[in-house]
């Protein structure tokens, strides 16, 4: 039987960013097939995928479709060759009905008018000939976000997909959303669809592909029938494995508590609780590795922590004060620094020069003014000294950091946050896009602020980086801390089976649903 | 260094507030009937015509996701060529409604030219086109036709008065209703038509979306650019006849800078007016009225009232409309955040509190996989 | 710590400025054409007629001009920009660039903290009209309660006091209330998330329907055929170089210019500007928000202070102009008066400039220049918009630039990536 979707030697570079996103990627999708696509964030599967829907041009590499070559140069085209995008942010209008959405593009008119009474019927056909229920005249903003989502999988199925793409349909849907939504690809494959589902949610894959093909930094790492593999493989063949040099540290000498959270709310974006009932604490000289698959509410959780998203309810204490509505400055102040995820677009400002950089936290305190005046001399020193020590290869002190490359870049950011020795660090993704001398030089500086006495609460998808570093390591899976190792002694095993979702005999599961 | 390119929060209003700009208007409308002397209520229905077509041509072009900042820039240019055109060809005036409308939309196309292929800049484009406009009209004033200031002729013939038959005949209603020129009852038409391209046609339909959701159109081929050039044409073309109301509507004679600030008035109207056209014709109705009464009060100094004053009122009226719509917007925040917390906090609150995970849990052994398939 | 002006930055910058006045000349020269002009010689006697010395004639003489000793016969080369024999043109030049200079650095305060504001007219006449009023009635008072009933007998110790006082005051009022009303604008932002845009324009509109309203009522005094305040004391004039600090000194370049302290004032102006933008950490912080809005949050930077402080000054700074206007070169607001397009100008000069505060220095008497010049047009038969339309013209090339420069980069980055062997290995790939 022909593949419904073949892509061969799949390539892909983004200059912008200066990153390779996929590859050479192959992908073979039968129809009636339920293939998953999983890996990591920036693991290349969503690149894979608008490459297919025309979105992205890749830079080399064939997609056949149904055996025959295709020259897929727009989403037009996409959609001419059978293909249909679910995409995780939807593309509905919102102010539209769901039958002006489904219709978009492909109007019923008649006599130059737009036909609203044979549009909400063949909406109504439709959505009964594939058992989808909906109501043609609502408005898409009144609607619950699972039935928007099938709105958008009606609207693929109204121009005929035979090939659906879903882009991590789950990760807004209640469980029973989830339930529901599993039946109905089931049901379109059956009826003879190939479907795509990017996903990095391995119960998912369990339960609704046959196939499952694994994508890391761009590449496929394999691709086998579901059912073969269980999800600690998946998991481990998904999180990173890159080779580390041993991190040479003392055991912790853990002192008193630094900072502590107790049973945290924080909402995500669209208002659905992305932390749930977090709690966990952190003693000077330890460091506390939260592990898990991303996405699983670390942003959410940092940010709170940091004093950029508001905690709804629970409350955080540092150094015995309540910091929980405090703002940012206050909480640098007491003596918080934070190491952020995306340090192009937080931790830097790339319009900018290299001493204005690394002095966003502090440019208000002496040394660096008094008053409203800068102490240029101070400033000065400081970047060189910043320079020097942290060795940022080819920056001068009031030089443009734009050129500069992102080790380069991640140590400014760690020059400027650990200025002072703070004595609490958020790391999150502290490594990321790293090459492994940068790797290597952030973990050591880590460790040392560890010895210098600082509390560290390190995040990462990275599961090596959070065993050789971690004195501690807490386990998040859907906004709650599953489990809290010993990170002398944990498992990798223990760790894959905790950030799956499941539960350690014995061990006492924190926050869980009720 | 701009902050302009989302439209402002009115858009996105919905439930009452939207019917409030109508409420306003037919409440005025009873008032004004009751009370007001007929020729002060002809001149504002007449002094509302240019900013029902400006508030028809801004909304089109931000319903369509662009915020058309040079109404002003196209209403003149408007104005210029319908007098112009009378002026070298001596022709019926209607002929300078038609070369004006046409002016606008060329000078729309080029604009969506500049924005969407070359990139500008929207507000610095916006700004350019209208110091541009303003000048190149009194450039050709003087270069065409040698006149300075104004550009008058007793060959130039303002759009006649037209009493509709029936109508003109009705009691009260009858002068209110009739008696116009062709450009203002072509605006009340263009309202019903671009109420009925929007919600009616693919073409209007593929606007809207376009303006609130342009991954949505994207996503299902609409040509996003194709559809913006359209609208910013139109756009022009309404701004243009408006233009030519302005100059052989009234007074059959081309001022320099004579649209004065209705551009961007206009702009204004259609904000009031949620971006919708049947409020953005009482809302338009609203500033004609205000115009005209202060006309009405300059003419007659013993009732002492500032037309300058009167003339800021509408201003001062809309400053206040922006921030009720954006209170609007921020109480429902507030309320969605409330919510989630009663909902999510009491969901945490039942189930065990008080434990701080603080201790390390001895490690555990582990029995079995998740899923508890063994794979080989 | 500099504002970025690396040298090969300012030279592109120069370049693509001098480009985009070069096409702009260009595509105006299709209008002097049709108004039946020859382009080289209308733009000869704009450049002349705005910048050159009285016996300008060609591009060549705007520079160094040929003159011939009449006692020897020997021809002599001269500077002769802005300058020669009964010249000056750099003193009108720079009067007419005083508030132009302050409505663009108004305009460039606000741009730098992201916000798009282009309330400059409305706090520009709120400006002149608060000047206006304490400069006639603040004396007033003062004469009344020292019991002075003719100003000219007032004892000199007093009048120098107040030649001090008064513009100060007028001044300060004028930064007060261009300031407040700036703020608004900035509230409305910070608070309720209000398009400035829109909320700077209706604002302006109310501003100078107020004025318009304060003229022809309540301030006007007399009953001349066009409504305007009082003229203000004379212990409130900002006196002009000619007739002040200069009135002995008969130096040429003044004669007849009403260039004076309010020059100093907007020079002054800009290197406190620039300094507080560049040097001080609250200039820091408003930068900071404009650059990277999220690094400011992160950072722990008070960004909705900084706003509403760009939002201040901004106003502070507009206001002054209009006060200058009125203390220094009007001394009366007349209806509709001569000033009230410096706000938008300033607009303008800040775009044109690209928001530099060296720039501005530059663009605002270039503007100027270009609008005195274009006031010559009009005994060719070319009408003086034509200044403006080359202006507009400018600022399309120039802000066109800005595309081209990306294309073109995208290109090359392009071939470049193309070129390269091999790209690098992901886990290399950002190091």
């Amino acid at each position: 039987m022909t593949n419904a979707v073949e892509m061969r030697g799949i390539r892909k570079y983004f200059a912008s960013t200066d990153t390779l996103a996929v590859d050479g990627v192959d992908l073979a999708v039968a129809p009636g097939e339920v293939h998953a696509l999983v890996g990591e964030n920036g693991a290349g599967k969503t690149t894979l995928m608008s490459i297919l829907y025309g979105m992205v041009s890749p830079d080399e590499g064939e997609i056949l479709i149904n055996g025959k070559q295709a020259s897929i140069k727009h989403p037009n085209d996409a959609i001419r060759s059978g293909i249909g995008m679910v995409h995780q942010h939807f593309k509905l209008v919102p102010s539209f009905t769901v039958a002006e959405n489904i219709m978009l593009g492909v109007e019923r008119n008649t006599a130059g008018f737009v036909n609203a009474r044979a549009e909400s019927n063949d909406v109504r056909i439709l959505a009964d000939a594939f058992g989808l229920a909906v109501d043609p005249d609502q408005k898409i903003e009144d609607l619950p976000v699972g039935m928007q989502q099938r709105v958008e999988i009606l609207k693929t199925l109204q121009r005929e997909a035979q090939i659906l793409i879903l882009d991590e349909p789950t990760a807004v849907l209640t469980p029973q959303e989830v339930n529901e939504l599993y039946t109905v690809i089931r049901r379109l494959a059956d009826s003879g669809r190939a479907v795509i589902l990017i996903t990095h949610k391995l119960l998912e894959v369990k339960a609704a592909a046959d196939q499952v093909t694994i994508m890391r930094r761009g590449k496929r790492v394999g691709t086998y029938p579901a059912a073969n593999l269980t999800i600690n493989e998946m998991a481990n063949q998904m999180v990173g494995r890159t080779v580390l040099l041993e991190v040479e540290k003392q055991p912790a000498k853990p002192g008193e508590p630094v900072i502590s959270a107790k049973n945290l709310l924080v909402a995500a974006t669209g208002g659905v609780p992305a932390v749930f009932g977090v709690s966990f604490e952190v003693r000077s000289g330890e460091i506390l590795g939260i592990a898990g698959v991303s996405g699983n509410g670390q942003t959410e959780l940092v940010d709170a922590i940091a004093g950029l998203r508001p905690v709804e309810s629970g409350e955080i204490h540092f150094l015995n004060q309540p910091i929980t509505h405090s703002s940012v400055r206050e909480r640098r102040s007491a003596g918080m620094a934070h190491i952020p995820e995306d340090r192009m677009e937080t931790g830097l400002n790339l319009k900018t020069t290299l001493d204005e950089n690394v002095i966003s936290t502090s440019y208000h305190r002496p040394p660096f003014s008094r008053g409203w005046r800068f102490q240029f001399d101070e400033v000065r020193s400081f970047t060189q000294r910043v320079i020097d020590a942290f060795q940022i290869k080819s920056a001068s002190v009031s030089g443009s950091v734009r050129t500069l490359s992102g080790g380069n870049l991640q140590k400014i950011v760690l020059g400027r946050e650990l200025n002072g020795h703070p004595k609490f660090i958020i790391a999150n993704q502290p490594t990321r896009g790293l090459d492994v001398g940068s790797i290597e030089f952030v973990h050591k500086t880590l460790i040392a602020e560890r010895d210098a006495g600082a509390a560290i609460l390190l995040v990462s998808v990275e599961l090596e980086e959070i065993m050789s570093l971690s004195d501690r390591i807490a386990v998040m899976y859907e906004g709650r801390i599953t489990g809290i190792l010993d990170g002398e002694t944990a498992s990798e095993q223990e760790i894959a089976i905790l950030m799956a979702g499941g539960h350690l005999p014995d061990s006492v599961p924190m926050g869980s649903p009720s | 260094m701009t902050t302009i390119a989302s439209p402002t929060p009115v858009a996105q209003s919905r439930s009452w507030m939207r019917w409030l700009p109508i409420l306003i208007g037919v409440i005025i409308v009873i008032i004004a009937l009751a009370v007001l002397p007929s020729s002060l209520l002809q001149s504002s229905i007449r002094l509302a015509t240019p900013y029902i077509l400006g508030a028809l041509a801004s909304l089109i072009a931000s319903r369509s996701g662009v915020l058309n900042l040079a109404i002003e820039g196209k209403m003149l240019l408007g104005s210029f060529v319908a007098v112009a055109t009378l002026y070298r060809t001596g022709l019926d005036p209607s002929v300078g409604v038609l070369t004006a409308t046409l002016a606008g939309g060329v000078l729309g196309l080029v604009f969506s030219l500049l924005y969407l292929k070359l990139r500008i800049n929207l507000v610095i484009l916006a700004l350019a086109v209208n110091l541009f406009i303003e000048n190149i009209t009194v450039f050709f004033m003087r270069v065409s036709f040698g006149s300075f200031g104004t550009l008058a002729d007793p060959s130039i013939r303002g759009l006649p008065s037209i009493q509709l038959p029936v109508i003109a005949d009705l009691p009260v209603a009858g002068p209110l209703l009739s008696g116009y020129n062709l450009v203002v009852y072509f605006s009340w038409i263009m309202v019903i038509v671009v109420a009925v391209i929007l919600y009616r046609t693919q073409f209007g339909r593929h606007m809207r979306a376009v303006g609130e959701n342009i991954g949505a159109a994207e996503s299902v081929g609409i040509n996003v650019t194709r559809v913006q050039i359209f609208a910013l044409t139109i756009s022009g073309m309404l701004a243009g006849m408006a233009g030519s109301f302005l100059s052989i509507g009234v007074l059959s004679q081309f001022v320099e800078g004579m649209v004065d600030g209705r551009g961007w008035t206009s702009i204004v109207v259609s904000l009031f007016a949620f971006e919708k056209p049947i409020p953005a014709f009482f809302t338009a109705l609203f500033f004609g009225f205000s115009e005209a009464s202060s006309f009405y009060l300059q003419s007659r100094p013993e009732m002492s009232l500032p037309p300058d004053l009167l003339l800021a009122f509408p201003q001062l009226v809309t400053l206040g409309a922006l921030v009720a719509v954006a209170l609007r917007i921020r109480g429902n925040e507030i309320l969605r955040r409330r919510r989630f917390v009663a909902q999510f906090g009491h969901e945490l609150s039942n189930l065990r509190s008080g434990v701080v995970v603080g201790d390390v849990p001895p490690p555990k052994a582990i029995e079995a996989d998740t899923d508890g398939s063994e794979h080989s | 710590m500099s504002e970025q002006t690396g040298i090969r930055r300012t030279l592109e910058t120069i370049g693509v400025a001098l480009l985009a006045i070069f096409l702009g000349l260009l595509a105006s020269s299709i209008f002097v054409i049709i108004a039946g002009s020859n382009p080289v010689d209308a733009y000869q006697r704009l450049f002349c007629e705005g910048f050159g010395a009285k016996g300008c004639q060609t591009f060549g003489d705007l520079l160094i001009q040929t003159v011939v000793d009449e006692d020897t016969g020997e021809s002599q080369a001269v500077f002769s920009l802005f300058y020669g024999e009964g010249g000056h043109k750099l003193a009108l030049i720079l009067e007419r660039a005083t508030p132009l200079i302050l409505t663009a650095l108004s305009a460039t305060v606000a741009f730098k903290a992201g916000m798009f504001s282009i309330g400059m007219d409305g706090q520009f006449v709120l400006g002149a009209l608060a000047a206006a009023f304490l400069g006639y009635w603040l004396p007033n008072q003062i004469y009344a309660i020292a019991g002075i009933t003719d100003p000219e007998l007032a004892p000199e110790g007093l009048k120098t006091i107040m030649h001090i006082l008064m513009p100060a005051a007028c001044l300060g009022a004028a930064m007060i209330v261009g300031a407040f009303y700036s703020w608004i604008a900035g509230f409305l932002k910070v608070k309720l998330n209000i398009n400035v845009l829109i909320s700077t324009i209706i604002l302006n509109a109310i501003a100078v329907q107020f004025v318009g309203y304060m003229v022809n009522y309540p301030l006007r005094s007399d009953m001349n055929n066009i409504a305007r305040t009082a003229r203000i004391d004379d212990t409130a004039w900002l006196i002009p170089f000619n007739r002040g600090l200069f009135a002995n000194a008969d130096i040429e370049w003044f004669s007849g210019s009403r260039l004076g302290v309010g020059f100093i004032i907007a020079v002054i102006a800009a290197i406190l500007v620039w300094y507080f933008l560049y040097r001080t950490t609250k200039g820091y912080e408003q930068r900071m928000v404009n650059g990277s809005p999220l690094f400011a949050r992160f950072s722990g930077i008070p960004s909705s202070r900084a706003m509403l402080r760009a939002m201040l000054i901004s106003g502070a700074l507009s206001g002054i102009a209009g006060a200058i206007e009125v203390i220094g070169v009007e001394r009366r607001i007349v209806d509709g008066f001569a000033g009230a397009g410096s706000g938008f100008d300033g607009v303008l000069v800040a775009i044109l400039a690209r928001e530099s505060i060296f720039g501005i220095l530059f663009v605002a008497p270039f503007f100027a220049g270009l609008e005195q010049g274009a006031i010559n047009f009009q005994f060719g038969n070319l009408p003086r918009q034509l200044g403006n339309i080359i202006i507009a013209f400018i600022i399309l090339f120039n802000s066109m630039e800005y595309f081209l420069r990306n294309r073109i980069a995208a290109i090359w980055r392009k071939r470049h990536v193309l070129s390269s062997p091999a790209a690098p290995a992901p886990t290399e790939a950002s190091s």
